[in-house]
């Protein structure tokens, strides 16, 4: 027992004596700064540079997505603008008379007709300008050079951006059949609504055709003749490969041709598919349902719809 | 990298914060109205036209 009991307080003395020790040595005495060697400089220089690359990478989807945007609005509005004084002007110097053919000045980048999509909102409003080039559809959707007028039969055709510069048609396909596109020009009101899909086609007449908005679309093709009609592979929206021209062509996917009197009147959208890539294009065609003459202060029905 | 900039930028710190902030804006401000515009139209998004 004395053994013991005289062993033990040395074992504490012992502990005493060591914890001091030992704290204030590792606190104290510093680290040893590591050497800025090659390797270790090369290791951060890296690491920087990617840090760096992800930096720039964030702002160019900043710029995209939003810096073009606003570049884009304050060209759509001056094309706007433009258009508008064009339309005041020549409506207070001659009246238009409405047998005659509408006269368009179609200049390259130049707006020349209005588009509304209402079920798109109220705000969807974009002047459609001349041309299909990277400059001209920055200011808004763009008209294919050589395809059909708003209103007449061929095709009216229009390209427009999904991903930045306005997206005008960021949305499109959210469009379903039946869905209005109103354009207006210097003298009419052009509604073009969107066809069936190749999915709704079969049942059309039984099905979405009792809805009042579809009072005037049905499937374009030929009921007698439905493998081969000219318009047998119309149909409201397709997303085909980049090289099929074919879409925007008066008569859509027809190779043979069909004299003007018997084409329809078609609308026919375009944009990348899917978004952010351009492996593919969505096309959205529609058909003319109705037009009207402009007059102060009328407004198409079809605008209020949503 | 950036540490090389910082000790290479001349006068005392709250100068050098003023200096490296104008830098970093100057550098923003030539991506987005140099570099992107021009990188731009060689990225796929903005291909939307078919063959006319």
């Amino acid at each position: 027992m004395e053994a013991a009991t005289e062993v033990l307080p040395r074992v504490v003395h012992k502990h005493e004596d060591v914890l001091p020790k030992t704290e204030p040595e590792t606190v104290k005495i510093p680290r040893p700064a590591p050497p800025d060697g090659v390797a270790r400089k090369a290791v951060r220089g890296f690491g920087e540079l990617m840090i760096t690359a992800g930096l720039v990478i964030l702002l160019f989807v900043v710029y995209e997505v939003y810096v073009t945007d606003l570049i884009s609005a304050g060209k759509q509005d001056e094309a706007t603008t433009a258009l508008d004084d064009q339309w005041n002007e020549s409506n207070t110097v001659a009246p238009v008379d409405p047998q005659r053919q509408v006269q368009y000045d179609l200049i390259e980048g130049k707006a020349f007709a209005k588009m509304y999509i209402p079920v798109f909102g109220p705000d969807y409003h974009f002047s459609i300008v001349e041309g299909t080039t990277d400059k001209h559809l920055e200011v808004g959707p763009g008209h294919y050079v050589g395809t059909a007028l708003p209103g007449n039969p061929g095709n009216f055709a229009v390209a427009g951006h999904r991903v930045g510069k306005g997206a005008p048609f960021n949305d499109l396909d959210l469009l379903s059949s039946c869905d209005a596109i109103v354009v207006e020009t210097q003298t009419t009101w052009v509604v073009y609504r969107m066809l069936p899909t190749s999915g709704e086609e079969a049942g059309w007449a039984e099905g979405k055709a009792k809805n009042p908005k579809c009072a005037k679309v049905a499937p374009l093709k030929d009921s007698s003749n439905p493998a081969s009609g000219p318009y047998s592979k119309t149909v409201g929206q397709e997303i085909v490969t980049p090289q099929q021209g074919e879409v925007i062509s008066p008569v859509p996917h027809f190779a043979g041709e069909l004299p003007v009197a018997e084409q329809a009147a078609l609308m026919t959208l375009t944009t990348c598919h899917p978004r952010f890539s351009d492996k593919q294009r969505l096309i959205v065609h529609a058909v003319l349902t109705m037009s009207y003459p402009k007059a102060n202060g009328f407004v198409p029905p079809e605008l209020k719809e949503q | 990298m950036y540490g090389w900039i910082w000790r290479h930028l001349p006068g005392p710190t709250p100068v050098r914060v003023v200096e490296a902030l104008v830098l970093a804006l100057g550098i923003i401000a030539l991506l987005m109205f140099v570099v992107f515009p021009w990188a731009e139209p060689l990225l796929p998004f903005n291909n939307v036209t078919t063959p006319s």
